[in-house]
């Protein structure tokens, strides 16, 4: 992989940005939604509200408003909420942090299932393990998150009282309880993508436990363990790891939906209240914020996928 | 050999076979065989005959479904059959080990080679990795390669088919095994490689007297390598001996058939130069084939394409109902040439056809399409598996008119006739035909639309030698018949000396010559041609007979 490879790819993550910048920015134009209006309510006189549209350039022409606006973002200024009349950057990038705080747990907790899953169904192929497994994973493809995220809370918080229904503590105030809140909220999201992976990681274990190059580590007396995590698992894993990077767009958007239900403050939750609000520049600021998200994580598994396989060569 | 001294390999009364649904595929029947010390015992047969199940049966690594019968199987004293899993793991790489027939398919694509070397020594020689790392090189340089200690370091891609193989080898040869079984080991690589595999397995098996079993379809190559011969025909071995006499008097009618059907130079299967003063009907002028492409980001920067080469301004005619054969190692633009030829590749230069001159697809109409066909090396991926040889061939009828007058499930009939297949064949998917029917197929679709030039890419390469044998056989007889010109394209030099009247020799996208086929072997030939003349296996029945 070559360092000119990387910088097209950063510059490929930047073009990518530019586009979703120009969807969003005119997808809010054309919604019905009038930010004078909404700041000064339904009762202002025209006067006033023309007054306003001027005074925010709302009457300028659409490619000078989107200049001032995406000017303002390169400068890390993404604007002024109209529902608080506090600055959208700084709300956001901590409800960012909550957001990711949810989503490493996720993943980590996926993963940490996932892959012991589809390795003991790969290898007891056809046995009743491996039927069990399957079984699993369509339950777990079959149920979304919003299904599993009411029975949770019914069943394991209001009935049995073990873990508390909603709500989040940050991790940096309170460990304990911190951890205790995101149990059922990081067990909802990764249900989907445990059964994804699992099955992922089964099929390509399966591919290469048939391959030349396996059977010739048997006939080399290698143990079973050696063959199996050395040899079988390296190569297996990555196909993984694309389904891994893709699972993470999935991620954003059960995300939102279980930050909902479980009330978290995170990134989902305030484009929820901001699309509720018309809160145009939240919206704005908080679409662009996801996609970059997804585009650095796809980039991220380039790279490690790259870096476990030296075949790959970028270029 | 002292008579008292237990073989190496015994097998004794060893049936094997397979279960499917509520049958069973015999495999192996009652198979006996005995290998020394220091011994190779050549396993000959064609493909389906059981010669990998029984390298299986002895490195006791079956299919969960196959089917033993009480037969015995021995290494020294050990009874094989009756090992533990952990058992055979201790003895496998350690005391019998095997070569593996395609190299790049053997090794781990991600694992670095010094790795998938040094791994057999921790396991076998309790050392640790910075002792197994050193052994490792050691192994290497003694396996012939150049900077083994860098060598280690590199993944299979990065290293050439016959570097790979020597590592192969050197894992096999690491923990100086009593038993070797060689699959195939050559089959995967090209003829100069190939000879260079031979002579390190001949060395290595001298000097460390390893009793081996040399396994291969190729009787030229075994009868060079093995003291004893074992001919096995579906799961029999019908006939075994000692080389020299084996090929000198081969007993059982197929060994016999397997040793006509091996293509011999002196051979000829076609008539002098058939027209040596016609004009040329191809001329192939500077023709020029680059891979890849320039890229957006190349132009930006302003940075030097460097595009792969395929050939390099290839020059030649071919005259009327001449057979032009092209031999070259892999990569040398064998089929590139052809690809550029039938339109499938761009191309740089000039071809012209029967006059007209061709620059590109554009310049290809239907005329030239009709009358230049090709027939692939891979019957399975040329035709469609879907289609019923009915469909298969009404499409040359179709596109250039076939007969008039005559329908066209007749006219469909009778190619098949002509290619030697019942005509029941008509409503037949490919999957219900062998390898070698299939390539009938592709013949009859060539032929169907009355070619002046086909283009035979590699044909039988896929196909046992008896195969082989009837295929070429068939188109030397439709070759008489249409008196349309054939470029053969192929790697075995015996059968090309045998069928071609012309020879042009390429190497790594060059054209190093175009030669009669009678001076091929001349002194005055251009260097590669003679290294790669040298690197031939004649065929036994030449230089054993002799």
């Amino acid at each position: 992989m070559s360092a000119s490879y990387i910088l097209k790819r950063i510059a490929l993550i930047f073009y990518t940005l530019f586009i979703v910048s120009l969807l969003v920015f005119g997808i809010t134009q054309v919604l019905p939604a009038d930010a004078a209006v909404m700041m000064l309510g339904e009762n202002a006189t025209t006067e006033a509200l023309e007054a306003l549209r001027n005074s925010m350039g709302l009457n300028d022409p659409i490619w000078m408003q989107y200049l001032r606006w995406i000017g303002g973002v390169v400068q890390g200024d993404f604007g002024t909420s109209l529902r608080t009349g506090q600055p959208v950057g700084p709300a956001l990038f901590s409800a960012l942090g909550t957001s990711l705080t949810l989503a490493v747990f996720s993943l980590t907790f996926m993963l940490a299932l996932a892959l012991p899953m589809g390795v003991v169904a790969a290898i007891r192929r056809g046995k009743a393990t491996d039927l069990f497994v399957s079984f699993l994973s369509y339950i777990g493809v079959a149920l979304p998150e919003f299904v599993t995220a009411t029975l949770a809370v019914l069943f394991i918080a209001d009935w049995w009282g073990i873990l508390p229904p909603a709500g989040y503590v940050p991790l940096s105030q309170n460990p304990v309880e911190g951890l205790r809140h995101l149990v059922l909220p990081v067990v909802v999201v990764s249900i989907i993508m445990i059964a994804h992976v699992s099955r992922m990681v089964r099929s390509e274990l399966v591919d290469v436990l048939h391959t030349d190059y396996i059977r010739a580590a048997h006939l080399k007396g290698l143990s079973r363990g050696r063959i199996l995590l050395r040899h079988g698992l390296r190569n297996a894993l990555l196909p993984a790891i694309t389904i891994v990077a893709l699972d993470v767009g999935y991620l954003l958007g059960g995300v939102i939906v279980v930050e909902e239900i479980f009330s978290i403050p995170g990134i989902g939750r305030a484009l929820m209240a901001a699309i509720q609000a018309r809160d145009l520049p939240v919206i704005q600021a908080g679409v662009l914020i996801m996609a970059a998200t997804y585009s650095i994580v796809n980039f991220a598994a380039d790279l490690i996928y790259a870096w476990l396989d030296k075949r790959i060569q970028y270029d | 050999m002292p008579q008292d001294q237990k073989p190496v390999l015994s097998v004794r009364d060893y049936s094997l076979g397979y279960k499917v649904g509520s049958d069973t595929l015999s495999v192996l029947k009652t198979i006996n065989l005995t290998i020394n010390r220091g011994e190779i015992l050549g396993l000959v047969g064609e493909s389906g005959s059981g010669k990998s199940s029984m390298a299986s049966a002895i490195m006791r690594y079956l299919a969960p479904n196959a089917i033993e019968n009480a037969g015995a199987i021995h290494l020294g004293a050990t009874d094989l059959r009756a090992q533990t899993p952990r058992q055979l793991a201790d003895l496998r790489g350690s005391r019998v080990s095997m070569v593996f027939q395609d190299p790049a398919t053997a090794l781990n694509p991600t694992l670095k080679l010094g790795e998938q070397l040094a791994e057999v020594l921790m396991r076998h020689q309790g050392l640790t990795s910075a002792q197994a790392w050193k052994a490792g090189e050691e192994r290497l340089a003694h396996v012939g390669l150049k900077s083994p200690a860098e060598m280690m370091h590199r993944l299979p891609h990065e290293v050439s088919g016959g570097e790979k193989q020597r590592v192969v080898i050197a894992t096999a040869f690491a923990c100086n095994p009593e038993l070797i079984i060689f699959d195939e080991p050559t089959t995967a690589l090209d003829v100069i490689t190939s000879r260079q595999i031979l002579d390190l397995f001949a060395g290595l098996q001298a000097e460390t007297g390893v009793a081996s079993l040399y396994i291969s379809h190729d009787l030229a190559l075994v009868a060079r390598t093995a003291r004893r011969v074992a001919v096995l025909q579906k799961g029999e071995i019908v006939e075994e001996g000692d080389t020299v006499t084996l090929f000198r008097a081969p007993q059982h009618p197929y060994t016999r058939a397997l040793i006509g059907a091996v293509p011999r130079p002196d051979r000829r299967l076609v008539k002098a130069d058939p027209a040596p003063e016609a004009a040329p009907l191809v001329k192939v002028r500077g023709v020029s084939v680059n891979y890849g492409r320039k890229s957006l980001l190349d132009s930006l920067l302003r940075r030097d394409f460097t595009p792969v080469v395929g050939n390099r301004a290839v020059t030649l005619d071919i005259k009327p109902g001449e057979i032009l054969g092209i031999v070259g190692e892999s990569g040398s633009g064998k089929s590139t040439l052809a690809k550029a030829m039938t339109g499938l590749n761009r191309f740089d230069g000039l071809i012209e056809f029967d006059g007209k001159p061709v620059r590109g697809l554009s310049d290809m109409g239907r005329d030239y399409r009709r009358d230049v066909q090709i027939v692939f090396q891979h019957p399975d991926a040329s035709l469609n598996p879907r289609q019923r040889i009915s469909e298969i061939l009404a499409r040359p009828i179709r596109l250039y008119g076939g007969r008039d007058g005559l329908p066209r499930r007749r006219q469909i009939e009778e190619m098949l006739e002509r290619v030697r297949l019942p005509a029941t064949y008509i409503d037949r998917f490919p999957h219900q035909l062998s390898g070698g029917e299939k390539q009938r197929i592709a013949i009859a679709r060539a032929f169907l639309s009355n070619p002046r030039l086909v283009i035979c890419d590699e044909i039988t390469s896929a196909l046992d030698v008896s195969v082989q044998a009837s295929v070429i056989e068939l188109l030397m007889e439709l070759h008489q018949q249409t008196g349309a010109a054939y470029i053969f394209i192929t790697h075995d030099i015996n059968l090309i000396r045998q069928i071609a009247h012309r020879i042009a020799v390429m190497y790594r996208g060059d054209l190093i010559e175009v030669v009669a086929t009678e001076a091929i072997a001349a002194p005055d030939r251009a260097p590669y041609t003679r290294e790669l003349l040298a690197a031939v296996t004649p065929p036994a029945s030449l230089t054993l007979t002799a």
